[in-house]
């Protein structure tokens, strides 16, 4: 149950929210959290325009005049007031000892422009003076599926999350969380953290590495304010759950004025590649990435080793499976004499292979039984470290539209598949002309916890990282 | 001279960048196996450390002021006796005067020629961002062109020695090829946890180069030696 005592531990854990400044027709703050008030927490609203309270009030939601009024002690505040009045919220804030706040408010250092940054130092002096834990500004805070607490409204509220997620960006953290959210792979926490000025991405990185609901810490940053405490948090992190670590911006060597040629070689970017080797983090370098990969760690049992296994449908598709797998390094090595000899008992080899990769179409027809036959022989393959199997939506969705009891029974031999074998398995299908079919039926592969991809490459990359490869 | 006597000096003359002699000491005194390399400020010095180190020797100018010394012609390789060491002294001093008439001159430093190893470079660097960070890299084309290096923060674990060395794609030239002797690995990862320690314990030093390092089938040594200190 989150990390008692840490101090981000009241924010992370709320409940009583409340949303400082909020504006019609949209209401977004108030509409984003109203999940949190289903679920049992207090929700209250702070605003002093007359013209805007109905508004809240018609969505069920108390509005105070004054932060000072509200009966409880605040947990978390999500504050989006114009910048100018930013401080005096905050100095509030402090006053009624509120344990947290998220700034949407933008216009600070961002801008470059006097006023902004002016206005951010502000900020910072009374919140490191108060010791006050502010997330952002210019950020969409905290979200937390289990309470409901959200900065989107379209972001999932689920009870099932093990996923922590950190970003500077907002849009990267609400794109995260939904594209996550359609794999069925869902947050424990996440922070929208903007300018940093006062939590940086080490502080939130402590909490989710001691975090019990986290399995998983991904993230999305463009730089650390303190590099060596980024460091040190990411390694200590890196070695109690699996670290992920999308890197935003090209990194600018700049003029440096160096004196020796190792100075002359050390590229912010050389440099960062090797900090996180030293840390142990799995790097990425886009959304999707970081997404299947994290589907890997959620869902795929390591890899202890780099021989793979590889199933394909066809004679064409057997080949690509492979280049994709080896190109990222995994190896696909002859079978061991057993392995062929009992496949050899009833595969078909007129426009099939069984060697490894396998071309089986033509000998499972449709069949789980033959299917299971063959998962169980090459799961018992001592030269076999994982198994990654196409599933062919352009061959095999027509008949399944038809029987789509008999789609059910081979995820259910995939399933049992899962379940017994020690080793990793993947499984890609390329939608092809079936998109809309697999959106119906993806539920089906979530359910029973498959690592499902798109394509070979983007498996191939996902296990790649888990392993240590890329 | 310790270490910190020479950070006093260079400090007091202004100088971030110690001379060669003054480095390869300091990383001695730390334990780091660099070219015994002896300063002399006179001719008839020279013959006489070179005679004392044995042949064949280097000479190279020693001066707060030049920084490239092969450019004004203040390096001589293979000098094979007393003669050779006499007309190198002669020769340098002119070349150096003539390219840099005001430069501060202390003498020349004298180290015997090493025995030709597997070349690697050593470095240290301080990052704006994250503060010391090692380096390690093949010598010659392999740094020049393919930038083929890899960096760990201080201080560095036995892990890090090991990857950084391991994650260089020249790495198999490591382990010898057509019938070239191999490099210590053992050593090399040695020196980089030395070199760690060093910078660790010396936060003053800014950046710096062993450029090279010769690897043998049996030890390392740090034939050329660069540091940069903070100037204040």
């Amino acid at each position: 149950m989150g990390v008692p005592g840490h101090r981000l531990d009241r924010m992370f854990n709320p409940r009583t929210v409340v949303v400082i400044g909020d504006k019609g027709p949209g209401y977004m703050w108030i509409h984003n959290n109203l999940p949190f008030k289903e679920r049992g927490g207090k929700l209250y609203s702070v605003q002093i325009d007359p013209a805007q309270i109905p508004g809240i009030e018609a969505l069920g939601v108390q509005n105070f005049t004054s932060l000072k009024d509200i009966p409880e002690p605040i947990d978390y505040a999500v504050v989006a007031v114009p910048r100018q009045v930013a401080p005096r919220v905050l100095r509030d804030l402090i006053e009624v000892g509120a344990a947290g706040a998220a700034f949407f408010t933008s216009g600070f250092a961002e801008t470059g422009e006097e006023t902004g940054i002016r206005l951010q130092q502000e900020l910072q002096q009374l919140a490191r003076e108060a010791n006050f834990n502010l997330v952002g500004p210019n950020c969409m805070g905290l979200y937390i599926p289990k309470l409901g607490v959200r900065f989107s409204v379209d972001a999932p509220v689920a009870d099932d999350g093990r996923i922590g997620f950190l970003s500077q960006s907002g849009t990267h953290s609400i794109m995260f969380s939904l594209v996550c959210g359609v794999l069925g792979l869902h947050l424990s926490r996440a922070a929208s953290f903007g300018n940093a000025i006062v939590l940086d991405v080490a502080d939130y990185v402590e909490y989710l590495a001691e975090d019990d609901e986290t399995d998983v810490i991904a993230m999305y940053v463009e730089g650390a304010r303190d590099g060596r405490r980024f460091f040190e948090t990411l390694k200590a992190a890196a070695k109690r759950k699996p670290v992920v670590v999308w890197k935003g911006g090209q990194t600018d060597a700049g003029a440096r004025a160096t004196m020796s040629h190792t100075a002359s070689l050390a590229t912010p970017q050389a440099i960062w590649d090797g900090i996180m080797r030293q840390v142990g983090a799995i790097t990425t370098n886009s959304l999707d990435e970081t997404v299947d990969v994290v589907q890997a760690l959620v869902r795929v049992k390591r890899p202890r080793g780099k021989r793979m296994a590889l199933l394909a449908q066809t004679g064409g598709q057997s080949v690509s499976i492979t280049d994709a797998f080896a190109k990222v390094g995994f190896e696909v090595p002859r079978f061991a004499p057993e392995t062929y000899a009992k496949l050899g008992e009833f595969f078909n080899i007129i426009g099939g292979s069984y060697q490894n990769p396998l071309d089986m179409a033509g000998t499972v027809q449709g069949n789980p039984e033959v299917l299971a036959r063959i998962l169980r022989i090459v799961d018992e393959d001592p030269n076999v470290d994982g198994m990654a199997m196409e599933m062919s939506a352009m061959f095999g969705v027509r008949h399944w539209k038809r029987n789509p009891e008999a789609f059910e029974r081979m995820l259910d031999v995939l399933a049992q598949h899962q379940q017994r074998s020690a080793k990793p398995f993947l499984i890609v299908m390329h939608p092809v002309h079936e998109e809309q079919w697999l959106a119906e039926n993806r539920r089906k592969f979530i359910e029973r916890g498959f690592a499902l991809y798109p394509n070979f490459e983007r498996a191939a990359a996902a296990l790649a990282r888990v392993a240590g490869l890329l | 001279m310790t270490f910190a006597s020479t950070l006093a000096k260079a400090r007091a003359e202004g100088r971030a960048l110690l001379t060669e002699v003054e480095a390869k000491q300091a990383l001695a005194e730390a334990g780091i196996p660099v070219v015994e390399t002896l300063l002399a400020t006179s001719r008839e010095e020279a013959m006489a450390v070179a005679e004392r180190l044995g042949f064949p020797v280097v000479l190279k100018i020693v001066s707060p002021d030049i920084a490239h010394k092969s450019d004004v012609g203040g390096v001589k390789l293979n000098l094979p006796d007393q003669e050779a060491v006499g007309r190198a002294w002669d020769e340098i001093m002119a070349s150096v005067r003539a390219a840099e008439p005001n430069a501060r001159i202390e003498g020349v430093s004298v180290q015997r020629m090493a025995k030709p190893g597997i070349e690697v470079i050593v470095g240290m660097t301080t990052d704006e961002q994250f503060g010391p960070v090692m380096m390690f890299g093949l010598g010659g084309i392999m740094v020049e062109v393919l930038k083929d290096v890899s960096f760990r923060l201080v201080p560095l674990e036995e892990k890090d020695a090991a990857e950084m060395i391991d994650e260089i794609r020249a790495r198999p030239i490591l382990d010898g090829v057509r019938g070239q002797p191999g490099a210590d690995i053992g050593a090399l990862r040695k020196l980089l946890l030395d070199v760690s320690r060093f910078v660790e314990s010396h936060p003053e030093v800014r950046e710096l180069d062993l450029n090279p390092v010769f690897a043998y089938p049996n030890g390392a040594v740090a034939v050329d030696a660069r540091l940069v200190v903070a100037t204040e």
